[in-house]
């Protein structure tokens, strides 16, 4: 009984002087200096995600995020993408490790990333922390409008060790924001729809609205704050935008599919056959391309739209 | 008017899908109007089987049942309610209504689809409410009768269909004395005064005893005993299709059962 | 007696009027008859919400009967799942065309229908209330679970988009939409409007039904088809608006009593009053967003459900 008692003791003591030096280490790690080729970024999330060194081995889980780091020159690095990032060209030599939506932790800790690239969301934040948990850095990248890439670049350039190329692409952004060419004759009234039925229009808080607007053009619902909201079919109508441009994924030259239906003639868009046909994979997200999707879409505006059968 | 055949099975046999045996054997009867046929047997004995052979519900294997002459599965349902009415044992009236509006539901074989409730069929609510002593409960909603009042209201919805077959099963299974005596006299004046043919399933022997013409005994499925109740119940029938000692005491010319107890240890 | 039916039948005007007079374009009276957006938006789509909401509703009050349970709604037998699953397949499978979603939301909605039907006879059992209510939860549970598999699994963004036009609105209403559900509608209607009767009787229990007179088997097999059917039409051309067929038959109950005969054609005219002034709620309350019109018919039936149970705990 006493030789017990004594055992659970020293066990007792053992285990505190454990937890005292864990402590200790974890707070000494807080305020020492970190070793030289330390990376440290603060994400969008407001997470500081510390890394040993550049990331060798990366797991990128958004289409945007995929394209910036291609863009970033760290192609090479990229181990893991989702069956959406299928851009640039070479982006689709890198195995596929899920769809995104909901990170499937396992397979992507199978490819032994030492950085996983999220979308910043809810769900993703929760995902981020399951990845620490094993201790896998992950990093949450808000990429939503233009202002974004310039910063997620730079995110992600010093985690990558591409730090340059990553000042370059901020810059080129920059000056792609800047640059306000003036239109000749009056500006063209778009609404771009990304579904019928219900019809959903896309607001000021999109990239879209903002590529529209350095390209010369006007969204006819630039007065709604949201990325995207839900419209009647007689707002629309009322409004009376000159075209109405779409994201396209495959590069085909047919109206969609609502053009015939009968509600949509009272839009004079639609009864003209004022379509536009964006490439989704130029015009899909905010991307690094930025100013050649705001010189392409100049040129489909100022062309005046295809008519469509 | 004349003692007409309403109902006639002749050597009927039934048997539910899946029993392993059958659930009516080789059982007859015959009901004239004016004549009130008591049906009483032991639970299981197959009196609620018997009812449904006989309105067409279930083929009989074997034997034949007629209804005025025409067999019962020939009989569209429409057609076969405005000749016999039926108080069945479970109601479950899922929606509020009052006594006129339930009782005007009996109303519905002699209804056309689209065709609205005519004067003559108010008239016949009015009429089966009155026979069943239950004018006064016209207005009221069904579900503040008592049981024996709602018991009364099924029965005038059964006379509002104006058959000339009234079928009660067990139809005082929970009513006190006054209410089972009610019911009774009720059907037996019916009986008597519209020339009316009835047949009561009921677990109350004594009642059958005193106020049915005939009396119907079932045994797992056969016909232990057919005939006015004074040759039915005689205490060797009884005691052996019940399988209790009773005994027979004639009460008003009609023999009453008395179960005995069994002797004490 | 009559002034509940002119109450009614002056409603139904009213929010037909409001359907065509407001909206989040400003259209002003003097041109209200001229105006296109009037003639080819806001005139068919107010009809359409009539015949939707008056379909719906009588395809409530026949399977509250039918089922025997006061809170069946048309989409609890399984038609939601299987117009969703219809339609996420069309997409899916990129069918073209201006009708595929329809068209195939249509499609799905009938083949849950006939697998419930045929759950509902499986062991002989004649479409036990039961036995319906749990396959239709069942069928719908799968086809909802297919569904979502389909959209997580599939690369079209449109897929995600589906869901929107599953919650249901009346965006997609145009004269040729009116005219294919009016020339549709009038026979699954007549269907259930024949069964009035039997349907009263079908309240006191299967057995005394069919002793008096009633053909139980056929009028429940014509109730729960015809009912599907209208449903299946209703989900097709609006998506799944619910509550509808739920309370406005137990809101109809209130005034014109349990007869099917009135409750029926009442039940139609309420519900084409509900869905067009929920309509034009969604299209109004928040212009220029608009709501779905799912949305604004539960938020005007909960609280009406509560005043209807309050009455209904307290008889």
């Amino acid at each position: 009984m006493r030789r017990w008692a004594h055992r659970t003791h020293l066990a007792g003591r053992l285990l505190a002087a454990v937890a005292l030096l864990g402590g200790c280490g974890r707070a000494a790690d807080r305020r020492a200096p970190r070793p030289a080729g330390t990376v440290t970024v603060t994400d969008d999330a407001g997470r500081v995600v510390s890394l040993a060194g550049p990331a060798r081995r990366v797991v990128s889980l958004a289409p945007s995020s995929t394209e910036l780091l291609f863009a970033l020159g760290a192609g090479a690095q990229v181990v893991g993408r989702t069956t959406w990032c299928k851009y640039p060209a070479a982006a689709r030599a890198v195995p596929v490790v899920g769809d995104g939506l909901s990170p499937n932790i396992e397979a992507v800790a199978a490819t032994r990333p030492d950085l996983v690239v999220l979308y910043r969301s809810p769900l993703n934040e929760t995902a981020a922390a399951q990845f620490a948990r094993i201790g896998i850095a992950a990093v949450l990248v808000k990429q939503d409008r233009l202002e974004d890439i310039a910063r997620a670049a730079r995110l992600l350039g010093t985690l990558t060790g591409h730090g340059a190329a990553a000042d370059s692409v901020a810059e080129r952004m920059g000056a792609a924001l800047r640059a306000t060419e003036t239109t000749p004759g009056r500006a063209v009234r778009l609404a771009f729809l990304v579904w019928d039925n219900p019809p959903m229009v896309i607001g000021a808080g999109s990239y879209l609205d903002q590529l529209a607007a350095l390209a010369g053009g006007v969204n006819v619902f630039h007065d709604l704050p949201a990325a995207s909201a839900t419209v009647s079919l007689e707002t629309i109508a009322t409004r009376d935008p000159d075209v109405i441009a779409f994201l396209e994924d495959s590069a085909t030259s047919s109206a969609p599919a609502y053009a015939t239906r009968r509600e949509w003639q009272t839009v004079r868009a639609v009864r003209e056959r004022h379509f536009l046909a964006l490439p989704a994979d130029l015009f899909g997200r905010p991307s690094p391309r930025a100013a050649e999707a705001v010189a392409e879409l100049r040129r489909l505006l100022q062309r005046g739209s295809g008519k469509w059968r | 008017m004349g003692h007409d055949l309403i109902l006639a099975l002749r050597e009927v046999s039934a048997r539910y899908p899946a029993a392993p045996r059958d659930a009516l054997a080789g059982v007859s009867l015959a009901v004239r109007n004016g004549e009130f046929v008591a049906v009483i047997g032991p639970n299981g004995s197959g009196k609620t089987t018997l009812l449904r052979v006989a309105l067409g519900l279930l083929p009989p294997a074997a034997g034949t049942v007629e209804i005025l002459g025409r067999p019962a599965g020939a009989w569209a349902r429409r057609e076969l309610a405005r000749v016999v009415g039926v108080v069945a044992q479970r109601e479950d009236n899922l929606f509020p209504q009052r006594v006129r509006e339930t009782v005007l539901l009996g109303r519905y074989p002699h209804l056309s689809l689209w065709g609205a409730e005519r004067p003559e069929d108010h008239a016949a609510v009015a009429r089966a409410l009155e026979r069943c002593d239950a004018a006064a409960l016209a207005d009221r909603w069904i579900w503040t009768l008592s049981g024996g009042e709602y018991q009364r209201v099924r029965l005038a919805r059964a006379l509002a269909q104006e058959p000339r077959l009234l079928v009660l099963d067990e139809p005082t299974a929970s009513l006190d004395v006054r209410h089972e005596m009610e019911l009774f006299e009720l059907v037996r004046g019916l009986v008597n005064r519209h020339a009316l043919a009835a047949i009561m399933i009921t677990h109350h022997v004594n009642l059958a005893a005193r106020f049915a013409d005939r009396v119907l005994l079932l045994d797992a499925g056969r016909a232990a005993a057919h005939g006015p109740a004074v040759e039915v119940l005689t205490r060797e029938t009884v005691e052996r299709v019940f399988a209790w000692p009773v005994a027979i005491e004639p009460f008003q010319g009609a023999p009453q059962m008395i179960p005995l107890r069994r002797p004490q240890p | 007696m009559a002034l509940r039916w002119l109450a009614l039948a002056g409603l139904a005007l009213a929010a037909l009027g409001l359907a065509v007079v407001l909206g989040p374009a400003h259209v002003s009276l003097a041109d209200l008859w001229t105006s296109e957006i009037v003639r080819n938006l806001r005139v068919p789509r107010a009809l359409l919400g009539f015949v939707v909401g008056g379909s719906l509703a009588v395809a409530g009050a026949g399977l509250q009967a039918l089922v025997r349970n006061p809170l069946a709604d048309p989409f609890l037998l399984g038609l939601s799942g299987g117009a969703g699953l219809g339609a996420v397949g069309a997409i899916a499978l990129h069918v073209g065309g201006p009708w595929a979603l329809p068209l195939a939301a249509f499609a799905g909605a009938l083949a849950a229908m006939a697998l419930v039907f045929r759950l509902g006879l499986v062991g002989g059992a004649e479409l036990d209330p039961r036995v319906l209510l749990l396959s239709g939860v069942a069928v719908g549970a799968f086809a909802g679970a297919v569904t979502t598999a389909i959209v997580s699994l599939s690369e079209a963004a449109q897929l995600r988009n589906a869901f929107l036009w599953l919650w249901g609105g009346l965006s997609g209403a145009s004269w040729d939409t009116l005219l294919v559900l009016c020339i549709y509608v009038p026979v699954p209607l007549l269907v259930l409007f024949a069964a009035a009767r039997p349907l009263d009787l079908l309240a006191l229990g299967e057995e005394p039904a069919r002793y008096l007179g009633a053909d139980v088997t056929h009028v429940k097999r014509r109730v729960y088809l015809a009912a599907s059917l209208l449903t299946a039409a209703a989900v097709a051309v609006s998506g799944v608006i619910g509550f509808v067929g739920l309370m406005v038959p137990h809101l109809c109950r209130g005034v014109w009593g349990h007869q099917h005969r009135l409750l029926l054609p009442a039940s139609f005219l309420g519900g084409g009053v509900l869905l067009v002034l929920a309509d034009t709620a969604a299209r109004v309350a928040v212009a220029p967003h608009e709501l779905p019109v799912g949305i604004v018919t539960a938020l005007i039936g909960v609280p009406l459900f509560a005043v209807l149970l309050r009455r209904w705990a307290t008889t």
